[in-house]
């Protein structure tokens, strides 16, 4: 006879050292006797680490050496007086730099959430808080610390066109960007492509552009770049029609197989023989042209996974309602593809901006370059190298790795991998 | 009635500006026009600036005596070789140090993945900085930290030598171990039966798996598998020690010698190597954990409990279960990682070490540039080429049905 | 294993589950809260619940899926704990089905089947090959024994999982749900092989909404609700006079 039972169970507290800091730590740390001494060893064993590196660091460590470069590791030669003899052209990167930060300003008015707010404002103050640092700014001509602090307005600027003009479409925003780095790189180079010189403005030749000025603008410039000619061959590789395809192919498996070093090489030798001699192409352009393509064709092949990983009914349910090929490629495939491989296409900005480092190898006066070199040619400072290194390496670390949370972030509020 | 076309613009009856095949091939002539005319139009110019600023070039050179020393080589070299010979030593220096590399890598990268998904919080958390540090940093800052470090260890008569048998200093590092006691012959001769001993033994290993899966007895293959081979090695080392009255190998250890105290014996790695050799290897394992992980996460936590279920041991689960099928998820982001390791080798140019990339660069003073670097592209696409094959193979043999 | 052979040697154990103030928390959630209950052997007892009322959880105590943290649970004469050896004992003396089938898709219909007998029994293959198909057969599926999982439909999957469980001869068979995730006309080849199982003097735990088979197999019913037993007896008496109010609210919900 069936018999009702519901006495017993009430709602009792879990066993004692199963939850709160006492039960996280029993089942994360000391869950079993190999764990528990797994846990002991590993910790002493990174606490004596710690321990040793903080007492080289805060002791017998010496940052000098950081501060004695100071501006140079920003913008390199840009500002000495062989490049600028009046040495006041620091103000050209600055507002470089403005710019950079008004755009991610448009980017907060645009996309709106927290995540990207949190990001632009970080980015303008950071830049503004540079003021503060102890750089040698003052031999520098102009008052840099008051540019440095117009980011904070320059931010909410951005925003306020964002909001209130018809900056903030797509197709817009994709024409800013392409502007902005053509006005950026007009200014720093004070002349049109070589074409006419603006007046005022002193010409300086790309070879003197360096310092991390020249890893953020070959970064900036190949990230523009690169995902729009990656969106093509990854399209191309797609199509139907066969010479198109194995073009893509051909490019995408050759800028694949051979190390950017090498590329950049010819980028160098090979590249201005293929076009006329006065053909205006420098040499901070060529490394960029080829630093973006090879990062476009890792690119496509991103993209390629994104739309191989979409459901074919998508196409057809496109199809079935009359949209041509190219339009249900523009609307429905592609934003899909791309959304899908968001992870990875950052992934791939990141690659990118480590491999700006590569022009060190043919001899550009990147950030890297500049600690190399000071240290080869300032001996007294050999010791101080692994400082040096230490901070370039925490430069690089902290942009990418904001790169890659922001993308986490947006991976989490897409649903990426939940379709 | 259907609406008049004129005769001369149709084909089947449909005129061409509509006609789905005709539109195809159009697009496609045009398209060819184009990446001929602008292949042609490099192609000629840079014929013309060749001829016309006398930029050097041609492969005459490859056949001349190089006339420089290419520090490091496993294939003997002398500097009156040829240019064509030296690069394939560079060759195989990159091709070694890329082995070298993939190995470790793997080996530390797995143990890194593993180390991201252990139940110990402490463990994981230091997996997941190792992680996020190295990927996050350009290899060619790390490769030069590393450089600078080794180059701030003491000078050659300062080493440091640790258990009084090791050496490092800011050249290198000199390590004991194995080299031919006598007749290198005898050496070579026992390095032979060894490895015929290492196929007996995975011959046996083989054997008693099947007879233990066939009858279910017990039979321990993988013991007998290492004793087979462990003692068909000390039987051949026995042997040629009574024929030739040496043991065929001994432990050299590094001692310094002469004047200037230069380290002789044992293993000797100069300091270029060991830079790039550790510079690959973090950098890339900290690529491979993440793969590892995703591998091992990607099969379902449903799996490894039906197979509990089923009674199956915690090793079993993993390897029966767990592993083959994170294996088919692993294989091919990681053979793209063994790539992108050979092909970062080249950075080696900016550190010293003798591969393909640093000599290239070298010869470029003596040799036309163009040509030296259209070679070594051809080299590393090559080597891309055999990482895809292995690749291939893997996929071909690994095909499984459905998902 | 010796445990095993004693309970044999004694005659057989009568009640082969035993579970007793069964407790269990997931963090601070507590899931069992005291589960009482014993199986006789050849017994076919399902288990009826809302969702997330614990009757999953409590099946999967018995073969230590999940660990209980409070009570006593003995499985045909064997003490649940951390003793390795136990645990061992007890997955090859209870069987499982799941809802998601977890077939191992790397491997044959047939290597599924022979993996564990040949891995944890080291039975010779051959022999393992021909309990194998049997069992194929048994389940009327034999001539699926060198196809992939993911060829099969899903009906066809769950009765290979049936077979792999089958093929370690377990005393217990638990079945978590298992026609939760087939499509309706696939439901009866499943229930049929159940059913027959169940006339072959198995002890059955299923988890499972088809009021139909419990009527028509079930020897007792057991309600979970918020980790309790809420309600058990004779299949009859249950769905016909449930006593409980929460009995009659949750049968209201899933007859028609």
């Amino acid at each position: 006879m069936a018999t009702a039972r519901m006495t017993p169970g009430a709602d009792l507290p879990p066993p004692r050292m199963t939850t709160g800091p006492a039960g996280w730590a029993r089942a994360n740390l000391f869950s079993s006797p190999g764990n528990s001494a797994t846990t002991i060893l590993v910790g002493a064993v990174s606490l004596y680490l710690i321990w040793q590196f903080l007492g080289w660091a805060l002791g017998p460590a010496d940052w000098s050496v950081i501060p004695t470069l100071g501006g140079t590791l920003i913008i390199g030669q840009y500002n000495s007086e062989t490049v600028c003899p009046s040495q006041d052209c620091f103000w050209r990167p600055q507002v470089s730099l403005l710019i950079g930060v008004t755009f991610f300003g448009i980017l907060w008015a645009v996309a709106a959430t927290a995540l990207v707010r949190g990001v632009a404002l970080t980015v303008a103050f950071v830049s503004a808080g540079m003021a503060l640092m102890p750089l040698p700014f003052s031999e520098m001509g102009m008052d840099v610390r008051l540019l440095l602090l117009l980011n904070i307005p320059a931010v909410f600027l951005g925003y306020w066109l964002g909001k209130h003009t018809p900056v903030s479409s797509t197709r817009n925003l994709i024409i800013i960007a392409f502007a902005g780095f053509l006005l950026v790189y007009i200014l720093l180079g004070g002349t049109v492509f070589g074409f006419f010189d603006v007046p005022g403005l002193q010409v300086v030749p790309s070879r003197y552009w360096g310092g991390l000025t020249l890893n953020l603008l070959l970064a900036a410039g190949g990230i523009t770049a690169s995902l729009p000619l990656g969106i093509l061959l990854a399209l191309g590789r797609r199509s139907n029609l066969p010479f198109v395809k194995f073009t893509c192919v051909g490019v995408i498996e050759f800028f694949r197989g051979v190390p950017l070093i090498t590329l950049l090489f010819m980028s160098q030798t090979l590249l201005p023989l293929a076009f006329p001699r006065d053909f205006p192409l420098d040499e901070v352009m060529r490394a960029g042209i080829v630093i973006t393509v090879f990062s476009s064709a890792y690119m496509a092949e991103n993209i390629r996974g994104g739309l191989q990983s979409l459901h074919r009914g998508q196409t057809e349910a496109a199809r079935a309602l009359g949209m041509p090929p190219w339009n249900t490629t523009i609307f429905i495939t592609l934003p899909q593809a791309l959304r899908n491989v968001v992870p990875a296409i950052v992934g791939q900005f990141i690659s990118l901006f480590k491999d700006t480092t590569l022009v060190f190898i043919i001899g550009m006066f990147d950030i890297l370059q500049i600690g190399n070199s000071f240290i080869g040619s300032n001996r007294e400072f050999l010791d101080n190298s692994r400082e040096l290194f230490l901070f370039i390496a925490l430069v690089f670390w902290t942009i990418n790795y904001g790169m890659s949370y922001v993308s986490r972030r947006v991976e989490e509020t897409l649903g990426v991998g939940r379709r | 009635m259907a609406e008049p076309t004129r005769s001369f613009l149709t084909y089947q009856g449909i005129p061409v500006w509509r006609h789905a095949v005709i539109i195809k091939w159009a697009l496609q002539m045009v398209s060819a026009v184009a990446v001929v005319t602008l292949v042609f139009w490099f192609f000629s110019n840079i014929a013309f600036a060749i001829n016309d600023r006398e930029i050097p070039f041609g492969f005459s050179f490859l056949s001349r005596a190089y006339g420089t020393p290419v520090p490091e080589h496993v294939l003997p070299y002398e500097s009156t070789d040829s240019y064509g010979y030296a690069l394939i030593v560079a060759a195989v220096n990159t091709i070694v140090l890329a082995i070298a590399g993939v190995i470790l890598a793997i080996l530390l990268g797995t143990l890194i993945g593993i180390a991201r998904i252990s139940s110990n919080w402490l463990v994981s958390r230091l997996a997941l900085a190792y992680v996020e540090f190295f990927r996050n940093v350009p290899l060619l800052v790390q490769l030069l930290f590393f450089f600078y470090f080794i180059l701030l260890l003491p000078p050659l008569a300062e080493s440091y030598n640790p258990f009084g048998v090791m050496y490092i200093n800011n050249a290198g590092f000199a390590v004991p171990s194995p080299m031919p006691a006598g007749e290198t012959a005898f050496a070579i001769a026992w390095g032979v039966v060894a490895l015929v001993g290492i196929a007996a033994g995975f011959a046996a290993h083989r054997s008693l798996s099947r007879r233990e899966t066939l009858t279910g007895r017990v039979s321990y293959p993988l013991t007998a598998g290492i004793a087979v081979a462990a003692g068909i090695a000390f039987a051949a080392w026995l042997a040629i020690w009574a024929l030739a009255g040496e043991a065929p190998l001994a432990i050299s250890t590094p001692e310094p010698e002469g004047r200037f105290g230069r380290i002789e014996g044992g293993l000797r790695v100069r300091s270029g190597a060991i830079v790039m050799l550790i510079g690959l290897v973090m950098y890339t394992a900290s690529f491979i954990a993440e793969i590892v992980r995703a591998g091992i996460q990607s099969v379902g936590r449903g799996q490894t409990e039906a197979a509990s279920a089923l009674g199956l041991r915690p090793v079993g689960v993993l390897r029966n279960i767990t592993f083959p099928q994170a294996l088919r998820v692993i294989v091919p982001p990681l053979i793209s990682q063994c790539l992108n390791l050979t092909k970062n080798s080249s950075l080696a140019a900016a550190i010293g070490f003798a591969d393909l990339t640093n000599v290239a660069i070298t010869m470029t003073q003596t040799a036309p540039a163009i040509s030296i670097f259209l070679i070594i592209m051809l080299a590393y696409l090559l080597m891309s080429l055999a990482w895809s094959a292995v690749g291939n193979l893997y996929n071909w043999r690994t095909r499984i049905v459905g998902t | 294993m010796t445990t095993n052979g004693d309970a044999q040697a004694n005659g057989e154990v009568e009640d082969i589950i035993i579970a007793r103030d069964v407790h269990k928390w997931f963090g601070s959630f507590h899931a069992l809260r005291g589960v009482s209950t014993t199986v006789k052997r050849a017994e076919i007892v399902v288990i009826l619940g809302p969702s997330g009322s614990g009757k999953s959880t409590f099946i999967r105590t018995i073969n230590r899926l999940e660990e209980h943290q409070r009570g006593e649970i003995i499985v045909d004469g064997i003490t649940l704990s951390n003793d390795i050896r136990n645990i061992d004992a007890i997955r090859s003396e209870v069987g499982m089905v799941f809802q998601s089938f977890n077939l191992f898709p790397h491997l044959t219909v047939l290597n599924n089947i022979t993996l564990a007998p040949m891995k944890v029994r080291h039975t010779p293959r051959a022999e393992a090959e021909e309990t194998a198909m049997g069992l194929l057969e048994r389940v009327g599926i034999p001539e699926q024994a060198l196809k992939y999982p993911a060829e099969l439909s899903g009906g066809q999957q769950q009765r290979v999982a049936i077979a792999r469980a089958l093929a370690m001869q377990p005393r217990i068979m638990l079945f978590d749900e298992p026609t939760s995730a087939l499509d309706p006309e696939m439901i009866k080849d499943v229930l049929d092989v159940m059913r027959e199982l169940a006339h072959s003097g198995m002890t059955m735990l299923v988890v499972t909404h088809e009021v139909g088979f419990a009527r028509e197999v079930a020897d007792r019913v057991i309600m979970f609700d918020e980790g309790m037993i809420a309600e058990e007896g004779p299949p009859n008496e249950f769905f016909t006079n449930p006593k409980s109010e929460r009995a009659k609210l949750f049968l209201s919900q899933i007859l028609h």
